[in-house]
């Protein structure tokens, strides 16, 4: 009876092993192709598929780059983008975090409350309305547009209320006040050194999100070298690219694959943050 | 030592950034964009009248939009369920005590990589892979699975199937996250309690894990809906930007765009497509939310008192 409920077990255990293996190859699969094709030549990967890299990254490059397509600007552009971004929607999430959760001021539990409901809203689709205001404002085909919504990013500063919940004491901010030292500095010089793993997390997060936004940029910049990357790849479908397949991989894997480095990297941060941001009350 | 309310003004100082730019970034655009949908308001003249609601009028009339409206609920719950349920499948394996799953760390970490890839770079490596010459359709006439090449790209059915294919490989990590964090943060002690009472393992699914993590199942399904509302990159890069075949995966964020990017640009027209969107997707999230919610207590407390009996 032992031995054949042990034995079940293991049999299970090999058909759940089975299932996550046949998970992983889905998962992995498309983004292998995409890598290994942007090293292969067109004239190889209309041969067939390989999943072995080959010799031609440079050679696919050289195409992409005498097709006018000028990847380097691209990359550069959604970098410069992306950091700001990060920087911006990090500081101020934490500063509006930070408020919430230290001060008991009036129309604090609203404030929380919108910014509950604010997730649960799509506010991408009032793009319209912020189009034609930012060209109001002479902020289109700006990359300003797209960076100083990082002020107020309402899932971020639920992301960062849970975490300074979390790590708070009391004590320090005291001992802070007692020291003559202002509620600004405090937070600049006693909660921020504190809040660091929390605010890497979060700027991983931003970071990412920043990096892959293709539709605001698509709407809000029109100047050829203002595009960024994810504008560069909707470029490449086009009529100059029909028979460059080595060159077109090549452009899509430059966009991918620093994340995936990223990914590789801070992953255990991302995976435990995920959980962090969903509501708990 | 200290009284509070000395320092709790300072708190206005700390959230005045956010709800400035809360005003200008999020609350006037959605203002505007109310506005303009009254208008015949176009990029191309800087005069326009106040037409109420002729856009929505129109709009209703409008068979492409009724079309794009259902597409997106259908590509969203086509790709949820299944979404959920290997997610769930997933949490329950890896959380599993008598199989003793090795490597979770490992397997989620892999699940979860497909969602940080930039949407409109995975759209354009599917929109190759699948093209007529391109490596899918090598493989399967090379190995003899078909005698011809499929013209995948002009058949509705399969770019709707790899619309949601495609949606469902860049979520289902981050669902199975967030279900086992909930599923994890059960105490051991309610198991433990109900095994002493004699419940099976399906009564204690039923009535300890469930309700328990109904919160963060609501949040899922939210935040899921509010995206897959929107859904754009996806259908948009995969084919010709205008949900060809035959308007199959033209969602409600492309029409929009579209109306948007007319020869004229029509932005009061856009404007009123993407209110009613924005308008449908708020009441059924926060409906979902508000109803869900207040009732979750409730089943916890039965759970509890069922197993005292």
């Amino acid at each position: 009876m032992n031995l054949s409920n042990h034995t079940l077990t293991n049999i299970q255990r090999f058909f759940v092993y089975l299932f996550l293996a046949v998970l992983v190859v889905i998962t992995l699969i498309p983004v292998w192709l995409l890598i290994v094709n942007a090293t292969r030549s067109t004239l190889e990967i209309q041969q067939g598929i390989s999943l072995l890299p080959s010799k031609y990254l440079m050679t696919n490059y050289r195409i992409l780059l005498s097709k006018g397509l000028d990847l380097p600007l691209g990359f550069m552009n959604s970098l410069t983008i992306a950091v700001l971004t990060t920087v911006i929607t990090v500081y101020f999430s934490m500063l509006t975090a930070y408020g919430l959760v230290v001060y008991n001021f009036k129309g604090r539990k609203t404030l929380y409350n919108l910014m509950l409901v604010l997730v649960m809203i799509p506010m991408q689709l009032s793009i319209i309305g912020f189009y034609q205001w930012m060209s109001k404002l002479g902020l289109t085909d700006s990359y300003a547009s797209l960076i100083l919504p990082g002020i107020a990013s309402a899932g971020s500063v639920f992301f960062a209320k849970q975490y300074l919940e979390s790590i708070m004491i009391q004590d320090l901010i005291d001992a802070g006040r007692i020291d003559g030292a202002s509620e600004l500095s405090i937070f600049h010089k006693i909660m921020l050194p504190i809040a660091v793993p929390g605010m890497f997390t979060l700027g991983i997060f931003a970071f990412v999100a920043s990096w892959n936004n293709f539709f605001n940029a698509f709407i809000l910049i029109t100047t050829r070298n203002k595009y960024t990357l994810p504008m560069l790849i909707q470029t490449l479908r086009g009529d100059v690219y029909r028979h460059e397949y080595g060159a077109i991989y090549l452009g899509l894997a430059a966009s991918v694959v620093p994340i995936i480095i990223i990914y590789f990297l801070f992953s255990r941060y991302i995976v435990n943050g995920i959980s962090m941001g969903a509501v708990k009350e | 030592m200290f009284k509070k309310l000395k320092y709790d003004h300072y708190g206005y100082l700390f959230v005045a950034p956010f709800i400035i730019g809360f005003l200008i970034f999020g609350l006037y655009p959605v203002l505007n964009t109310v506005f303009l949908s009254f208008t015949n308001r176009t990029l191309m003249s800087r005069t326009y009248d106040i037409t109420w609601f002729k856009n929505f009028q129109l709009l209703f009339a409008d068979k492409t939009f009724i079309t794009a409206v259902t597409n997106t609920w259908e590509l969203w719950l086509m790709n949820f369920i299944p979404q959920m349920g290997i997610a769930f499948l997933l949490s329950v394996l890896f959380t599993n005590l008598r199989l003793k799953i090795k490597g979770v760390g490992v397997w989620r970490m892999i699940f979860y990589m497909p969602n940080l890839m930039m949407a409109s770079a995975i759209a354009a490596l599917f929109f190759s892979l699948f093209s007529y010459y391109g490596p899918v359709n090598q493989f399967i006439v090379r190995s003899g699975f078909v005698a011809e090449a499929i013209d995948f790209i002009r058949k509705p059915a399969w770019m709707r199937g790899l619309v949601v294919f495609i949606q469902w490989w860049m979520w289902f990590g981050q669902t199975t996250i967030l279900l086992m964090a909930a599923m994890t943060a059960i105490p051991v002690s309610l198991y433990e309690a109900a095994l002493v009472d004699g419940a099976g393992s399906l009564q204690m699914f039923w009535h300890i894990t469930l309700p328990l993590i109904k919160p963060v199942m609501i949040y899922i399904l939210v935040t899921s809906l509010v995206g897959g509302m929107q859904m754009f990159d996806i259908p948009y890069l995969l084919t010709d930007g205008r949900g060809s075949p035959g308007n199959s995966i033209l969602t409600n964020t492309i029409n929009m765009y579209m109306k948007f990017h007319s020869s004229k640009g029509h932005i009061g027209a856009a404007s009123a497509v993407g209110l009613v969107v924005f308008l449908m997707t708020s009441i059924v999230a926060l409906l979902i939310f508000f109803l869900l919610r207040e009732k979750h207590d409730e089943p916890v407390k039965n759970g509890n008192r069922e197993m005292k009996r």
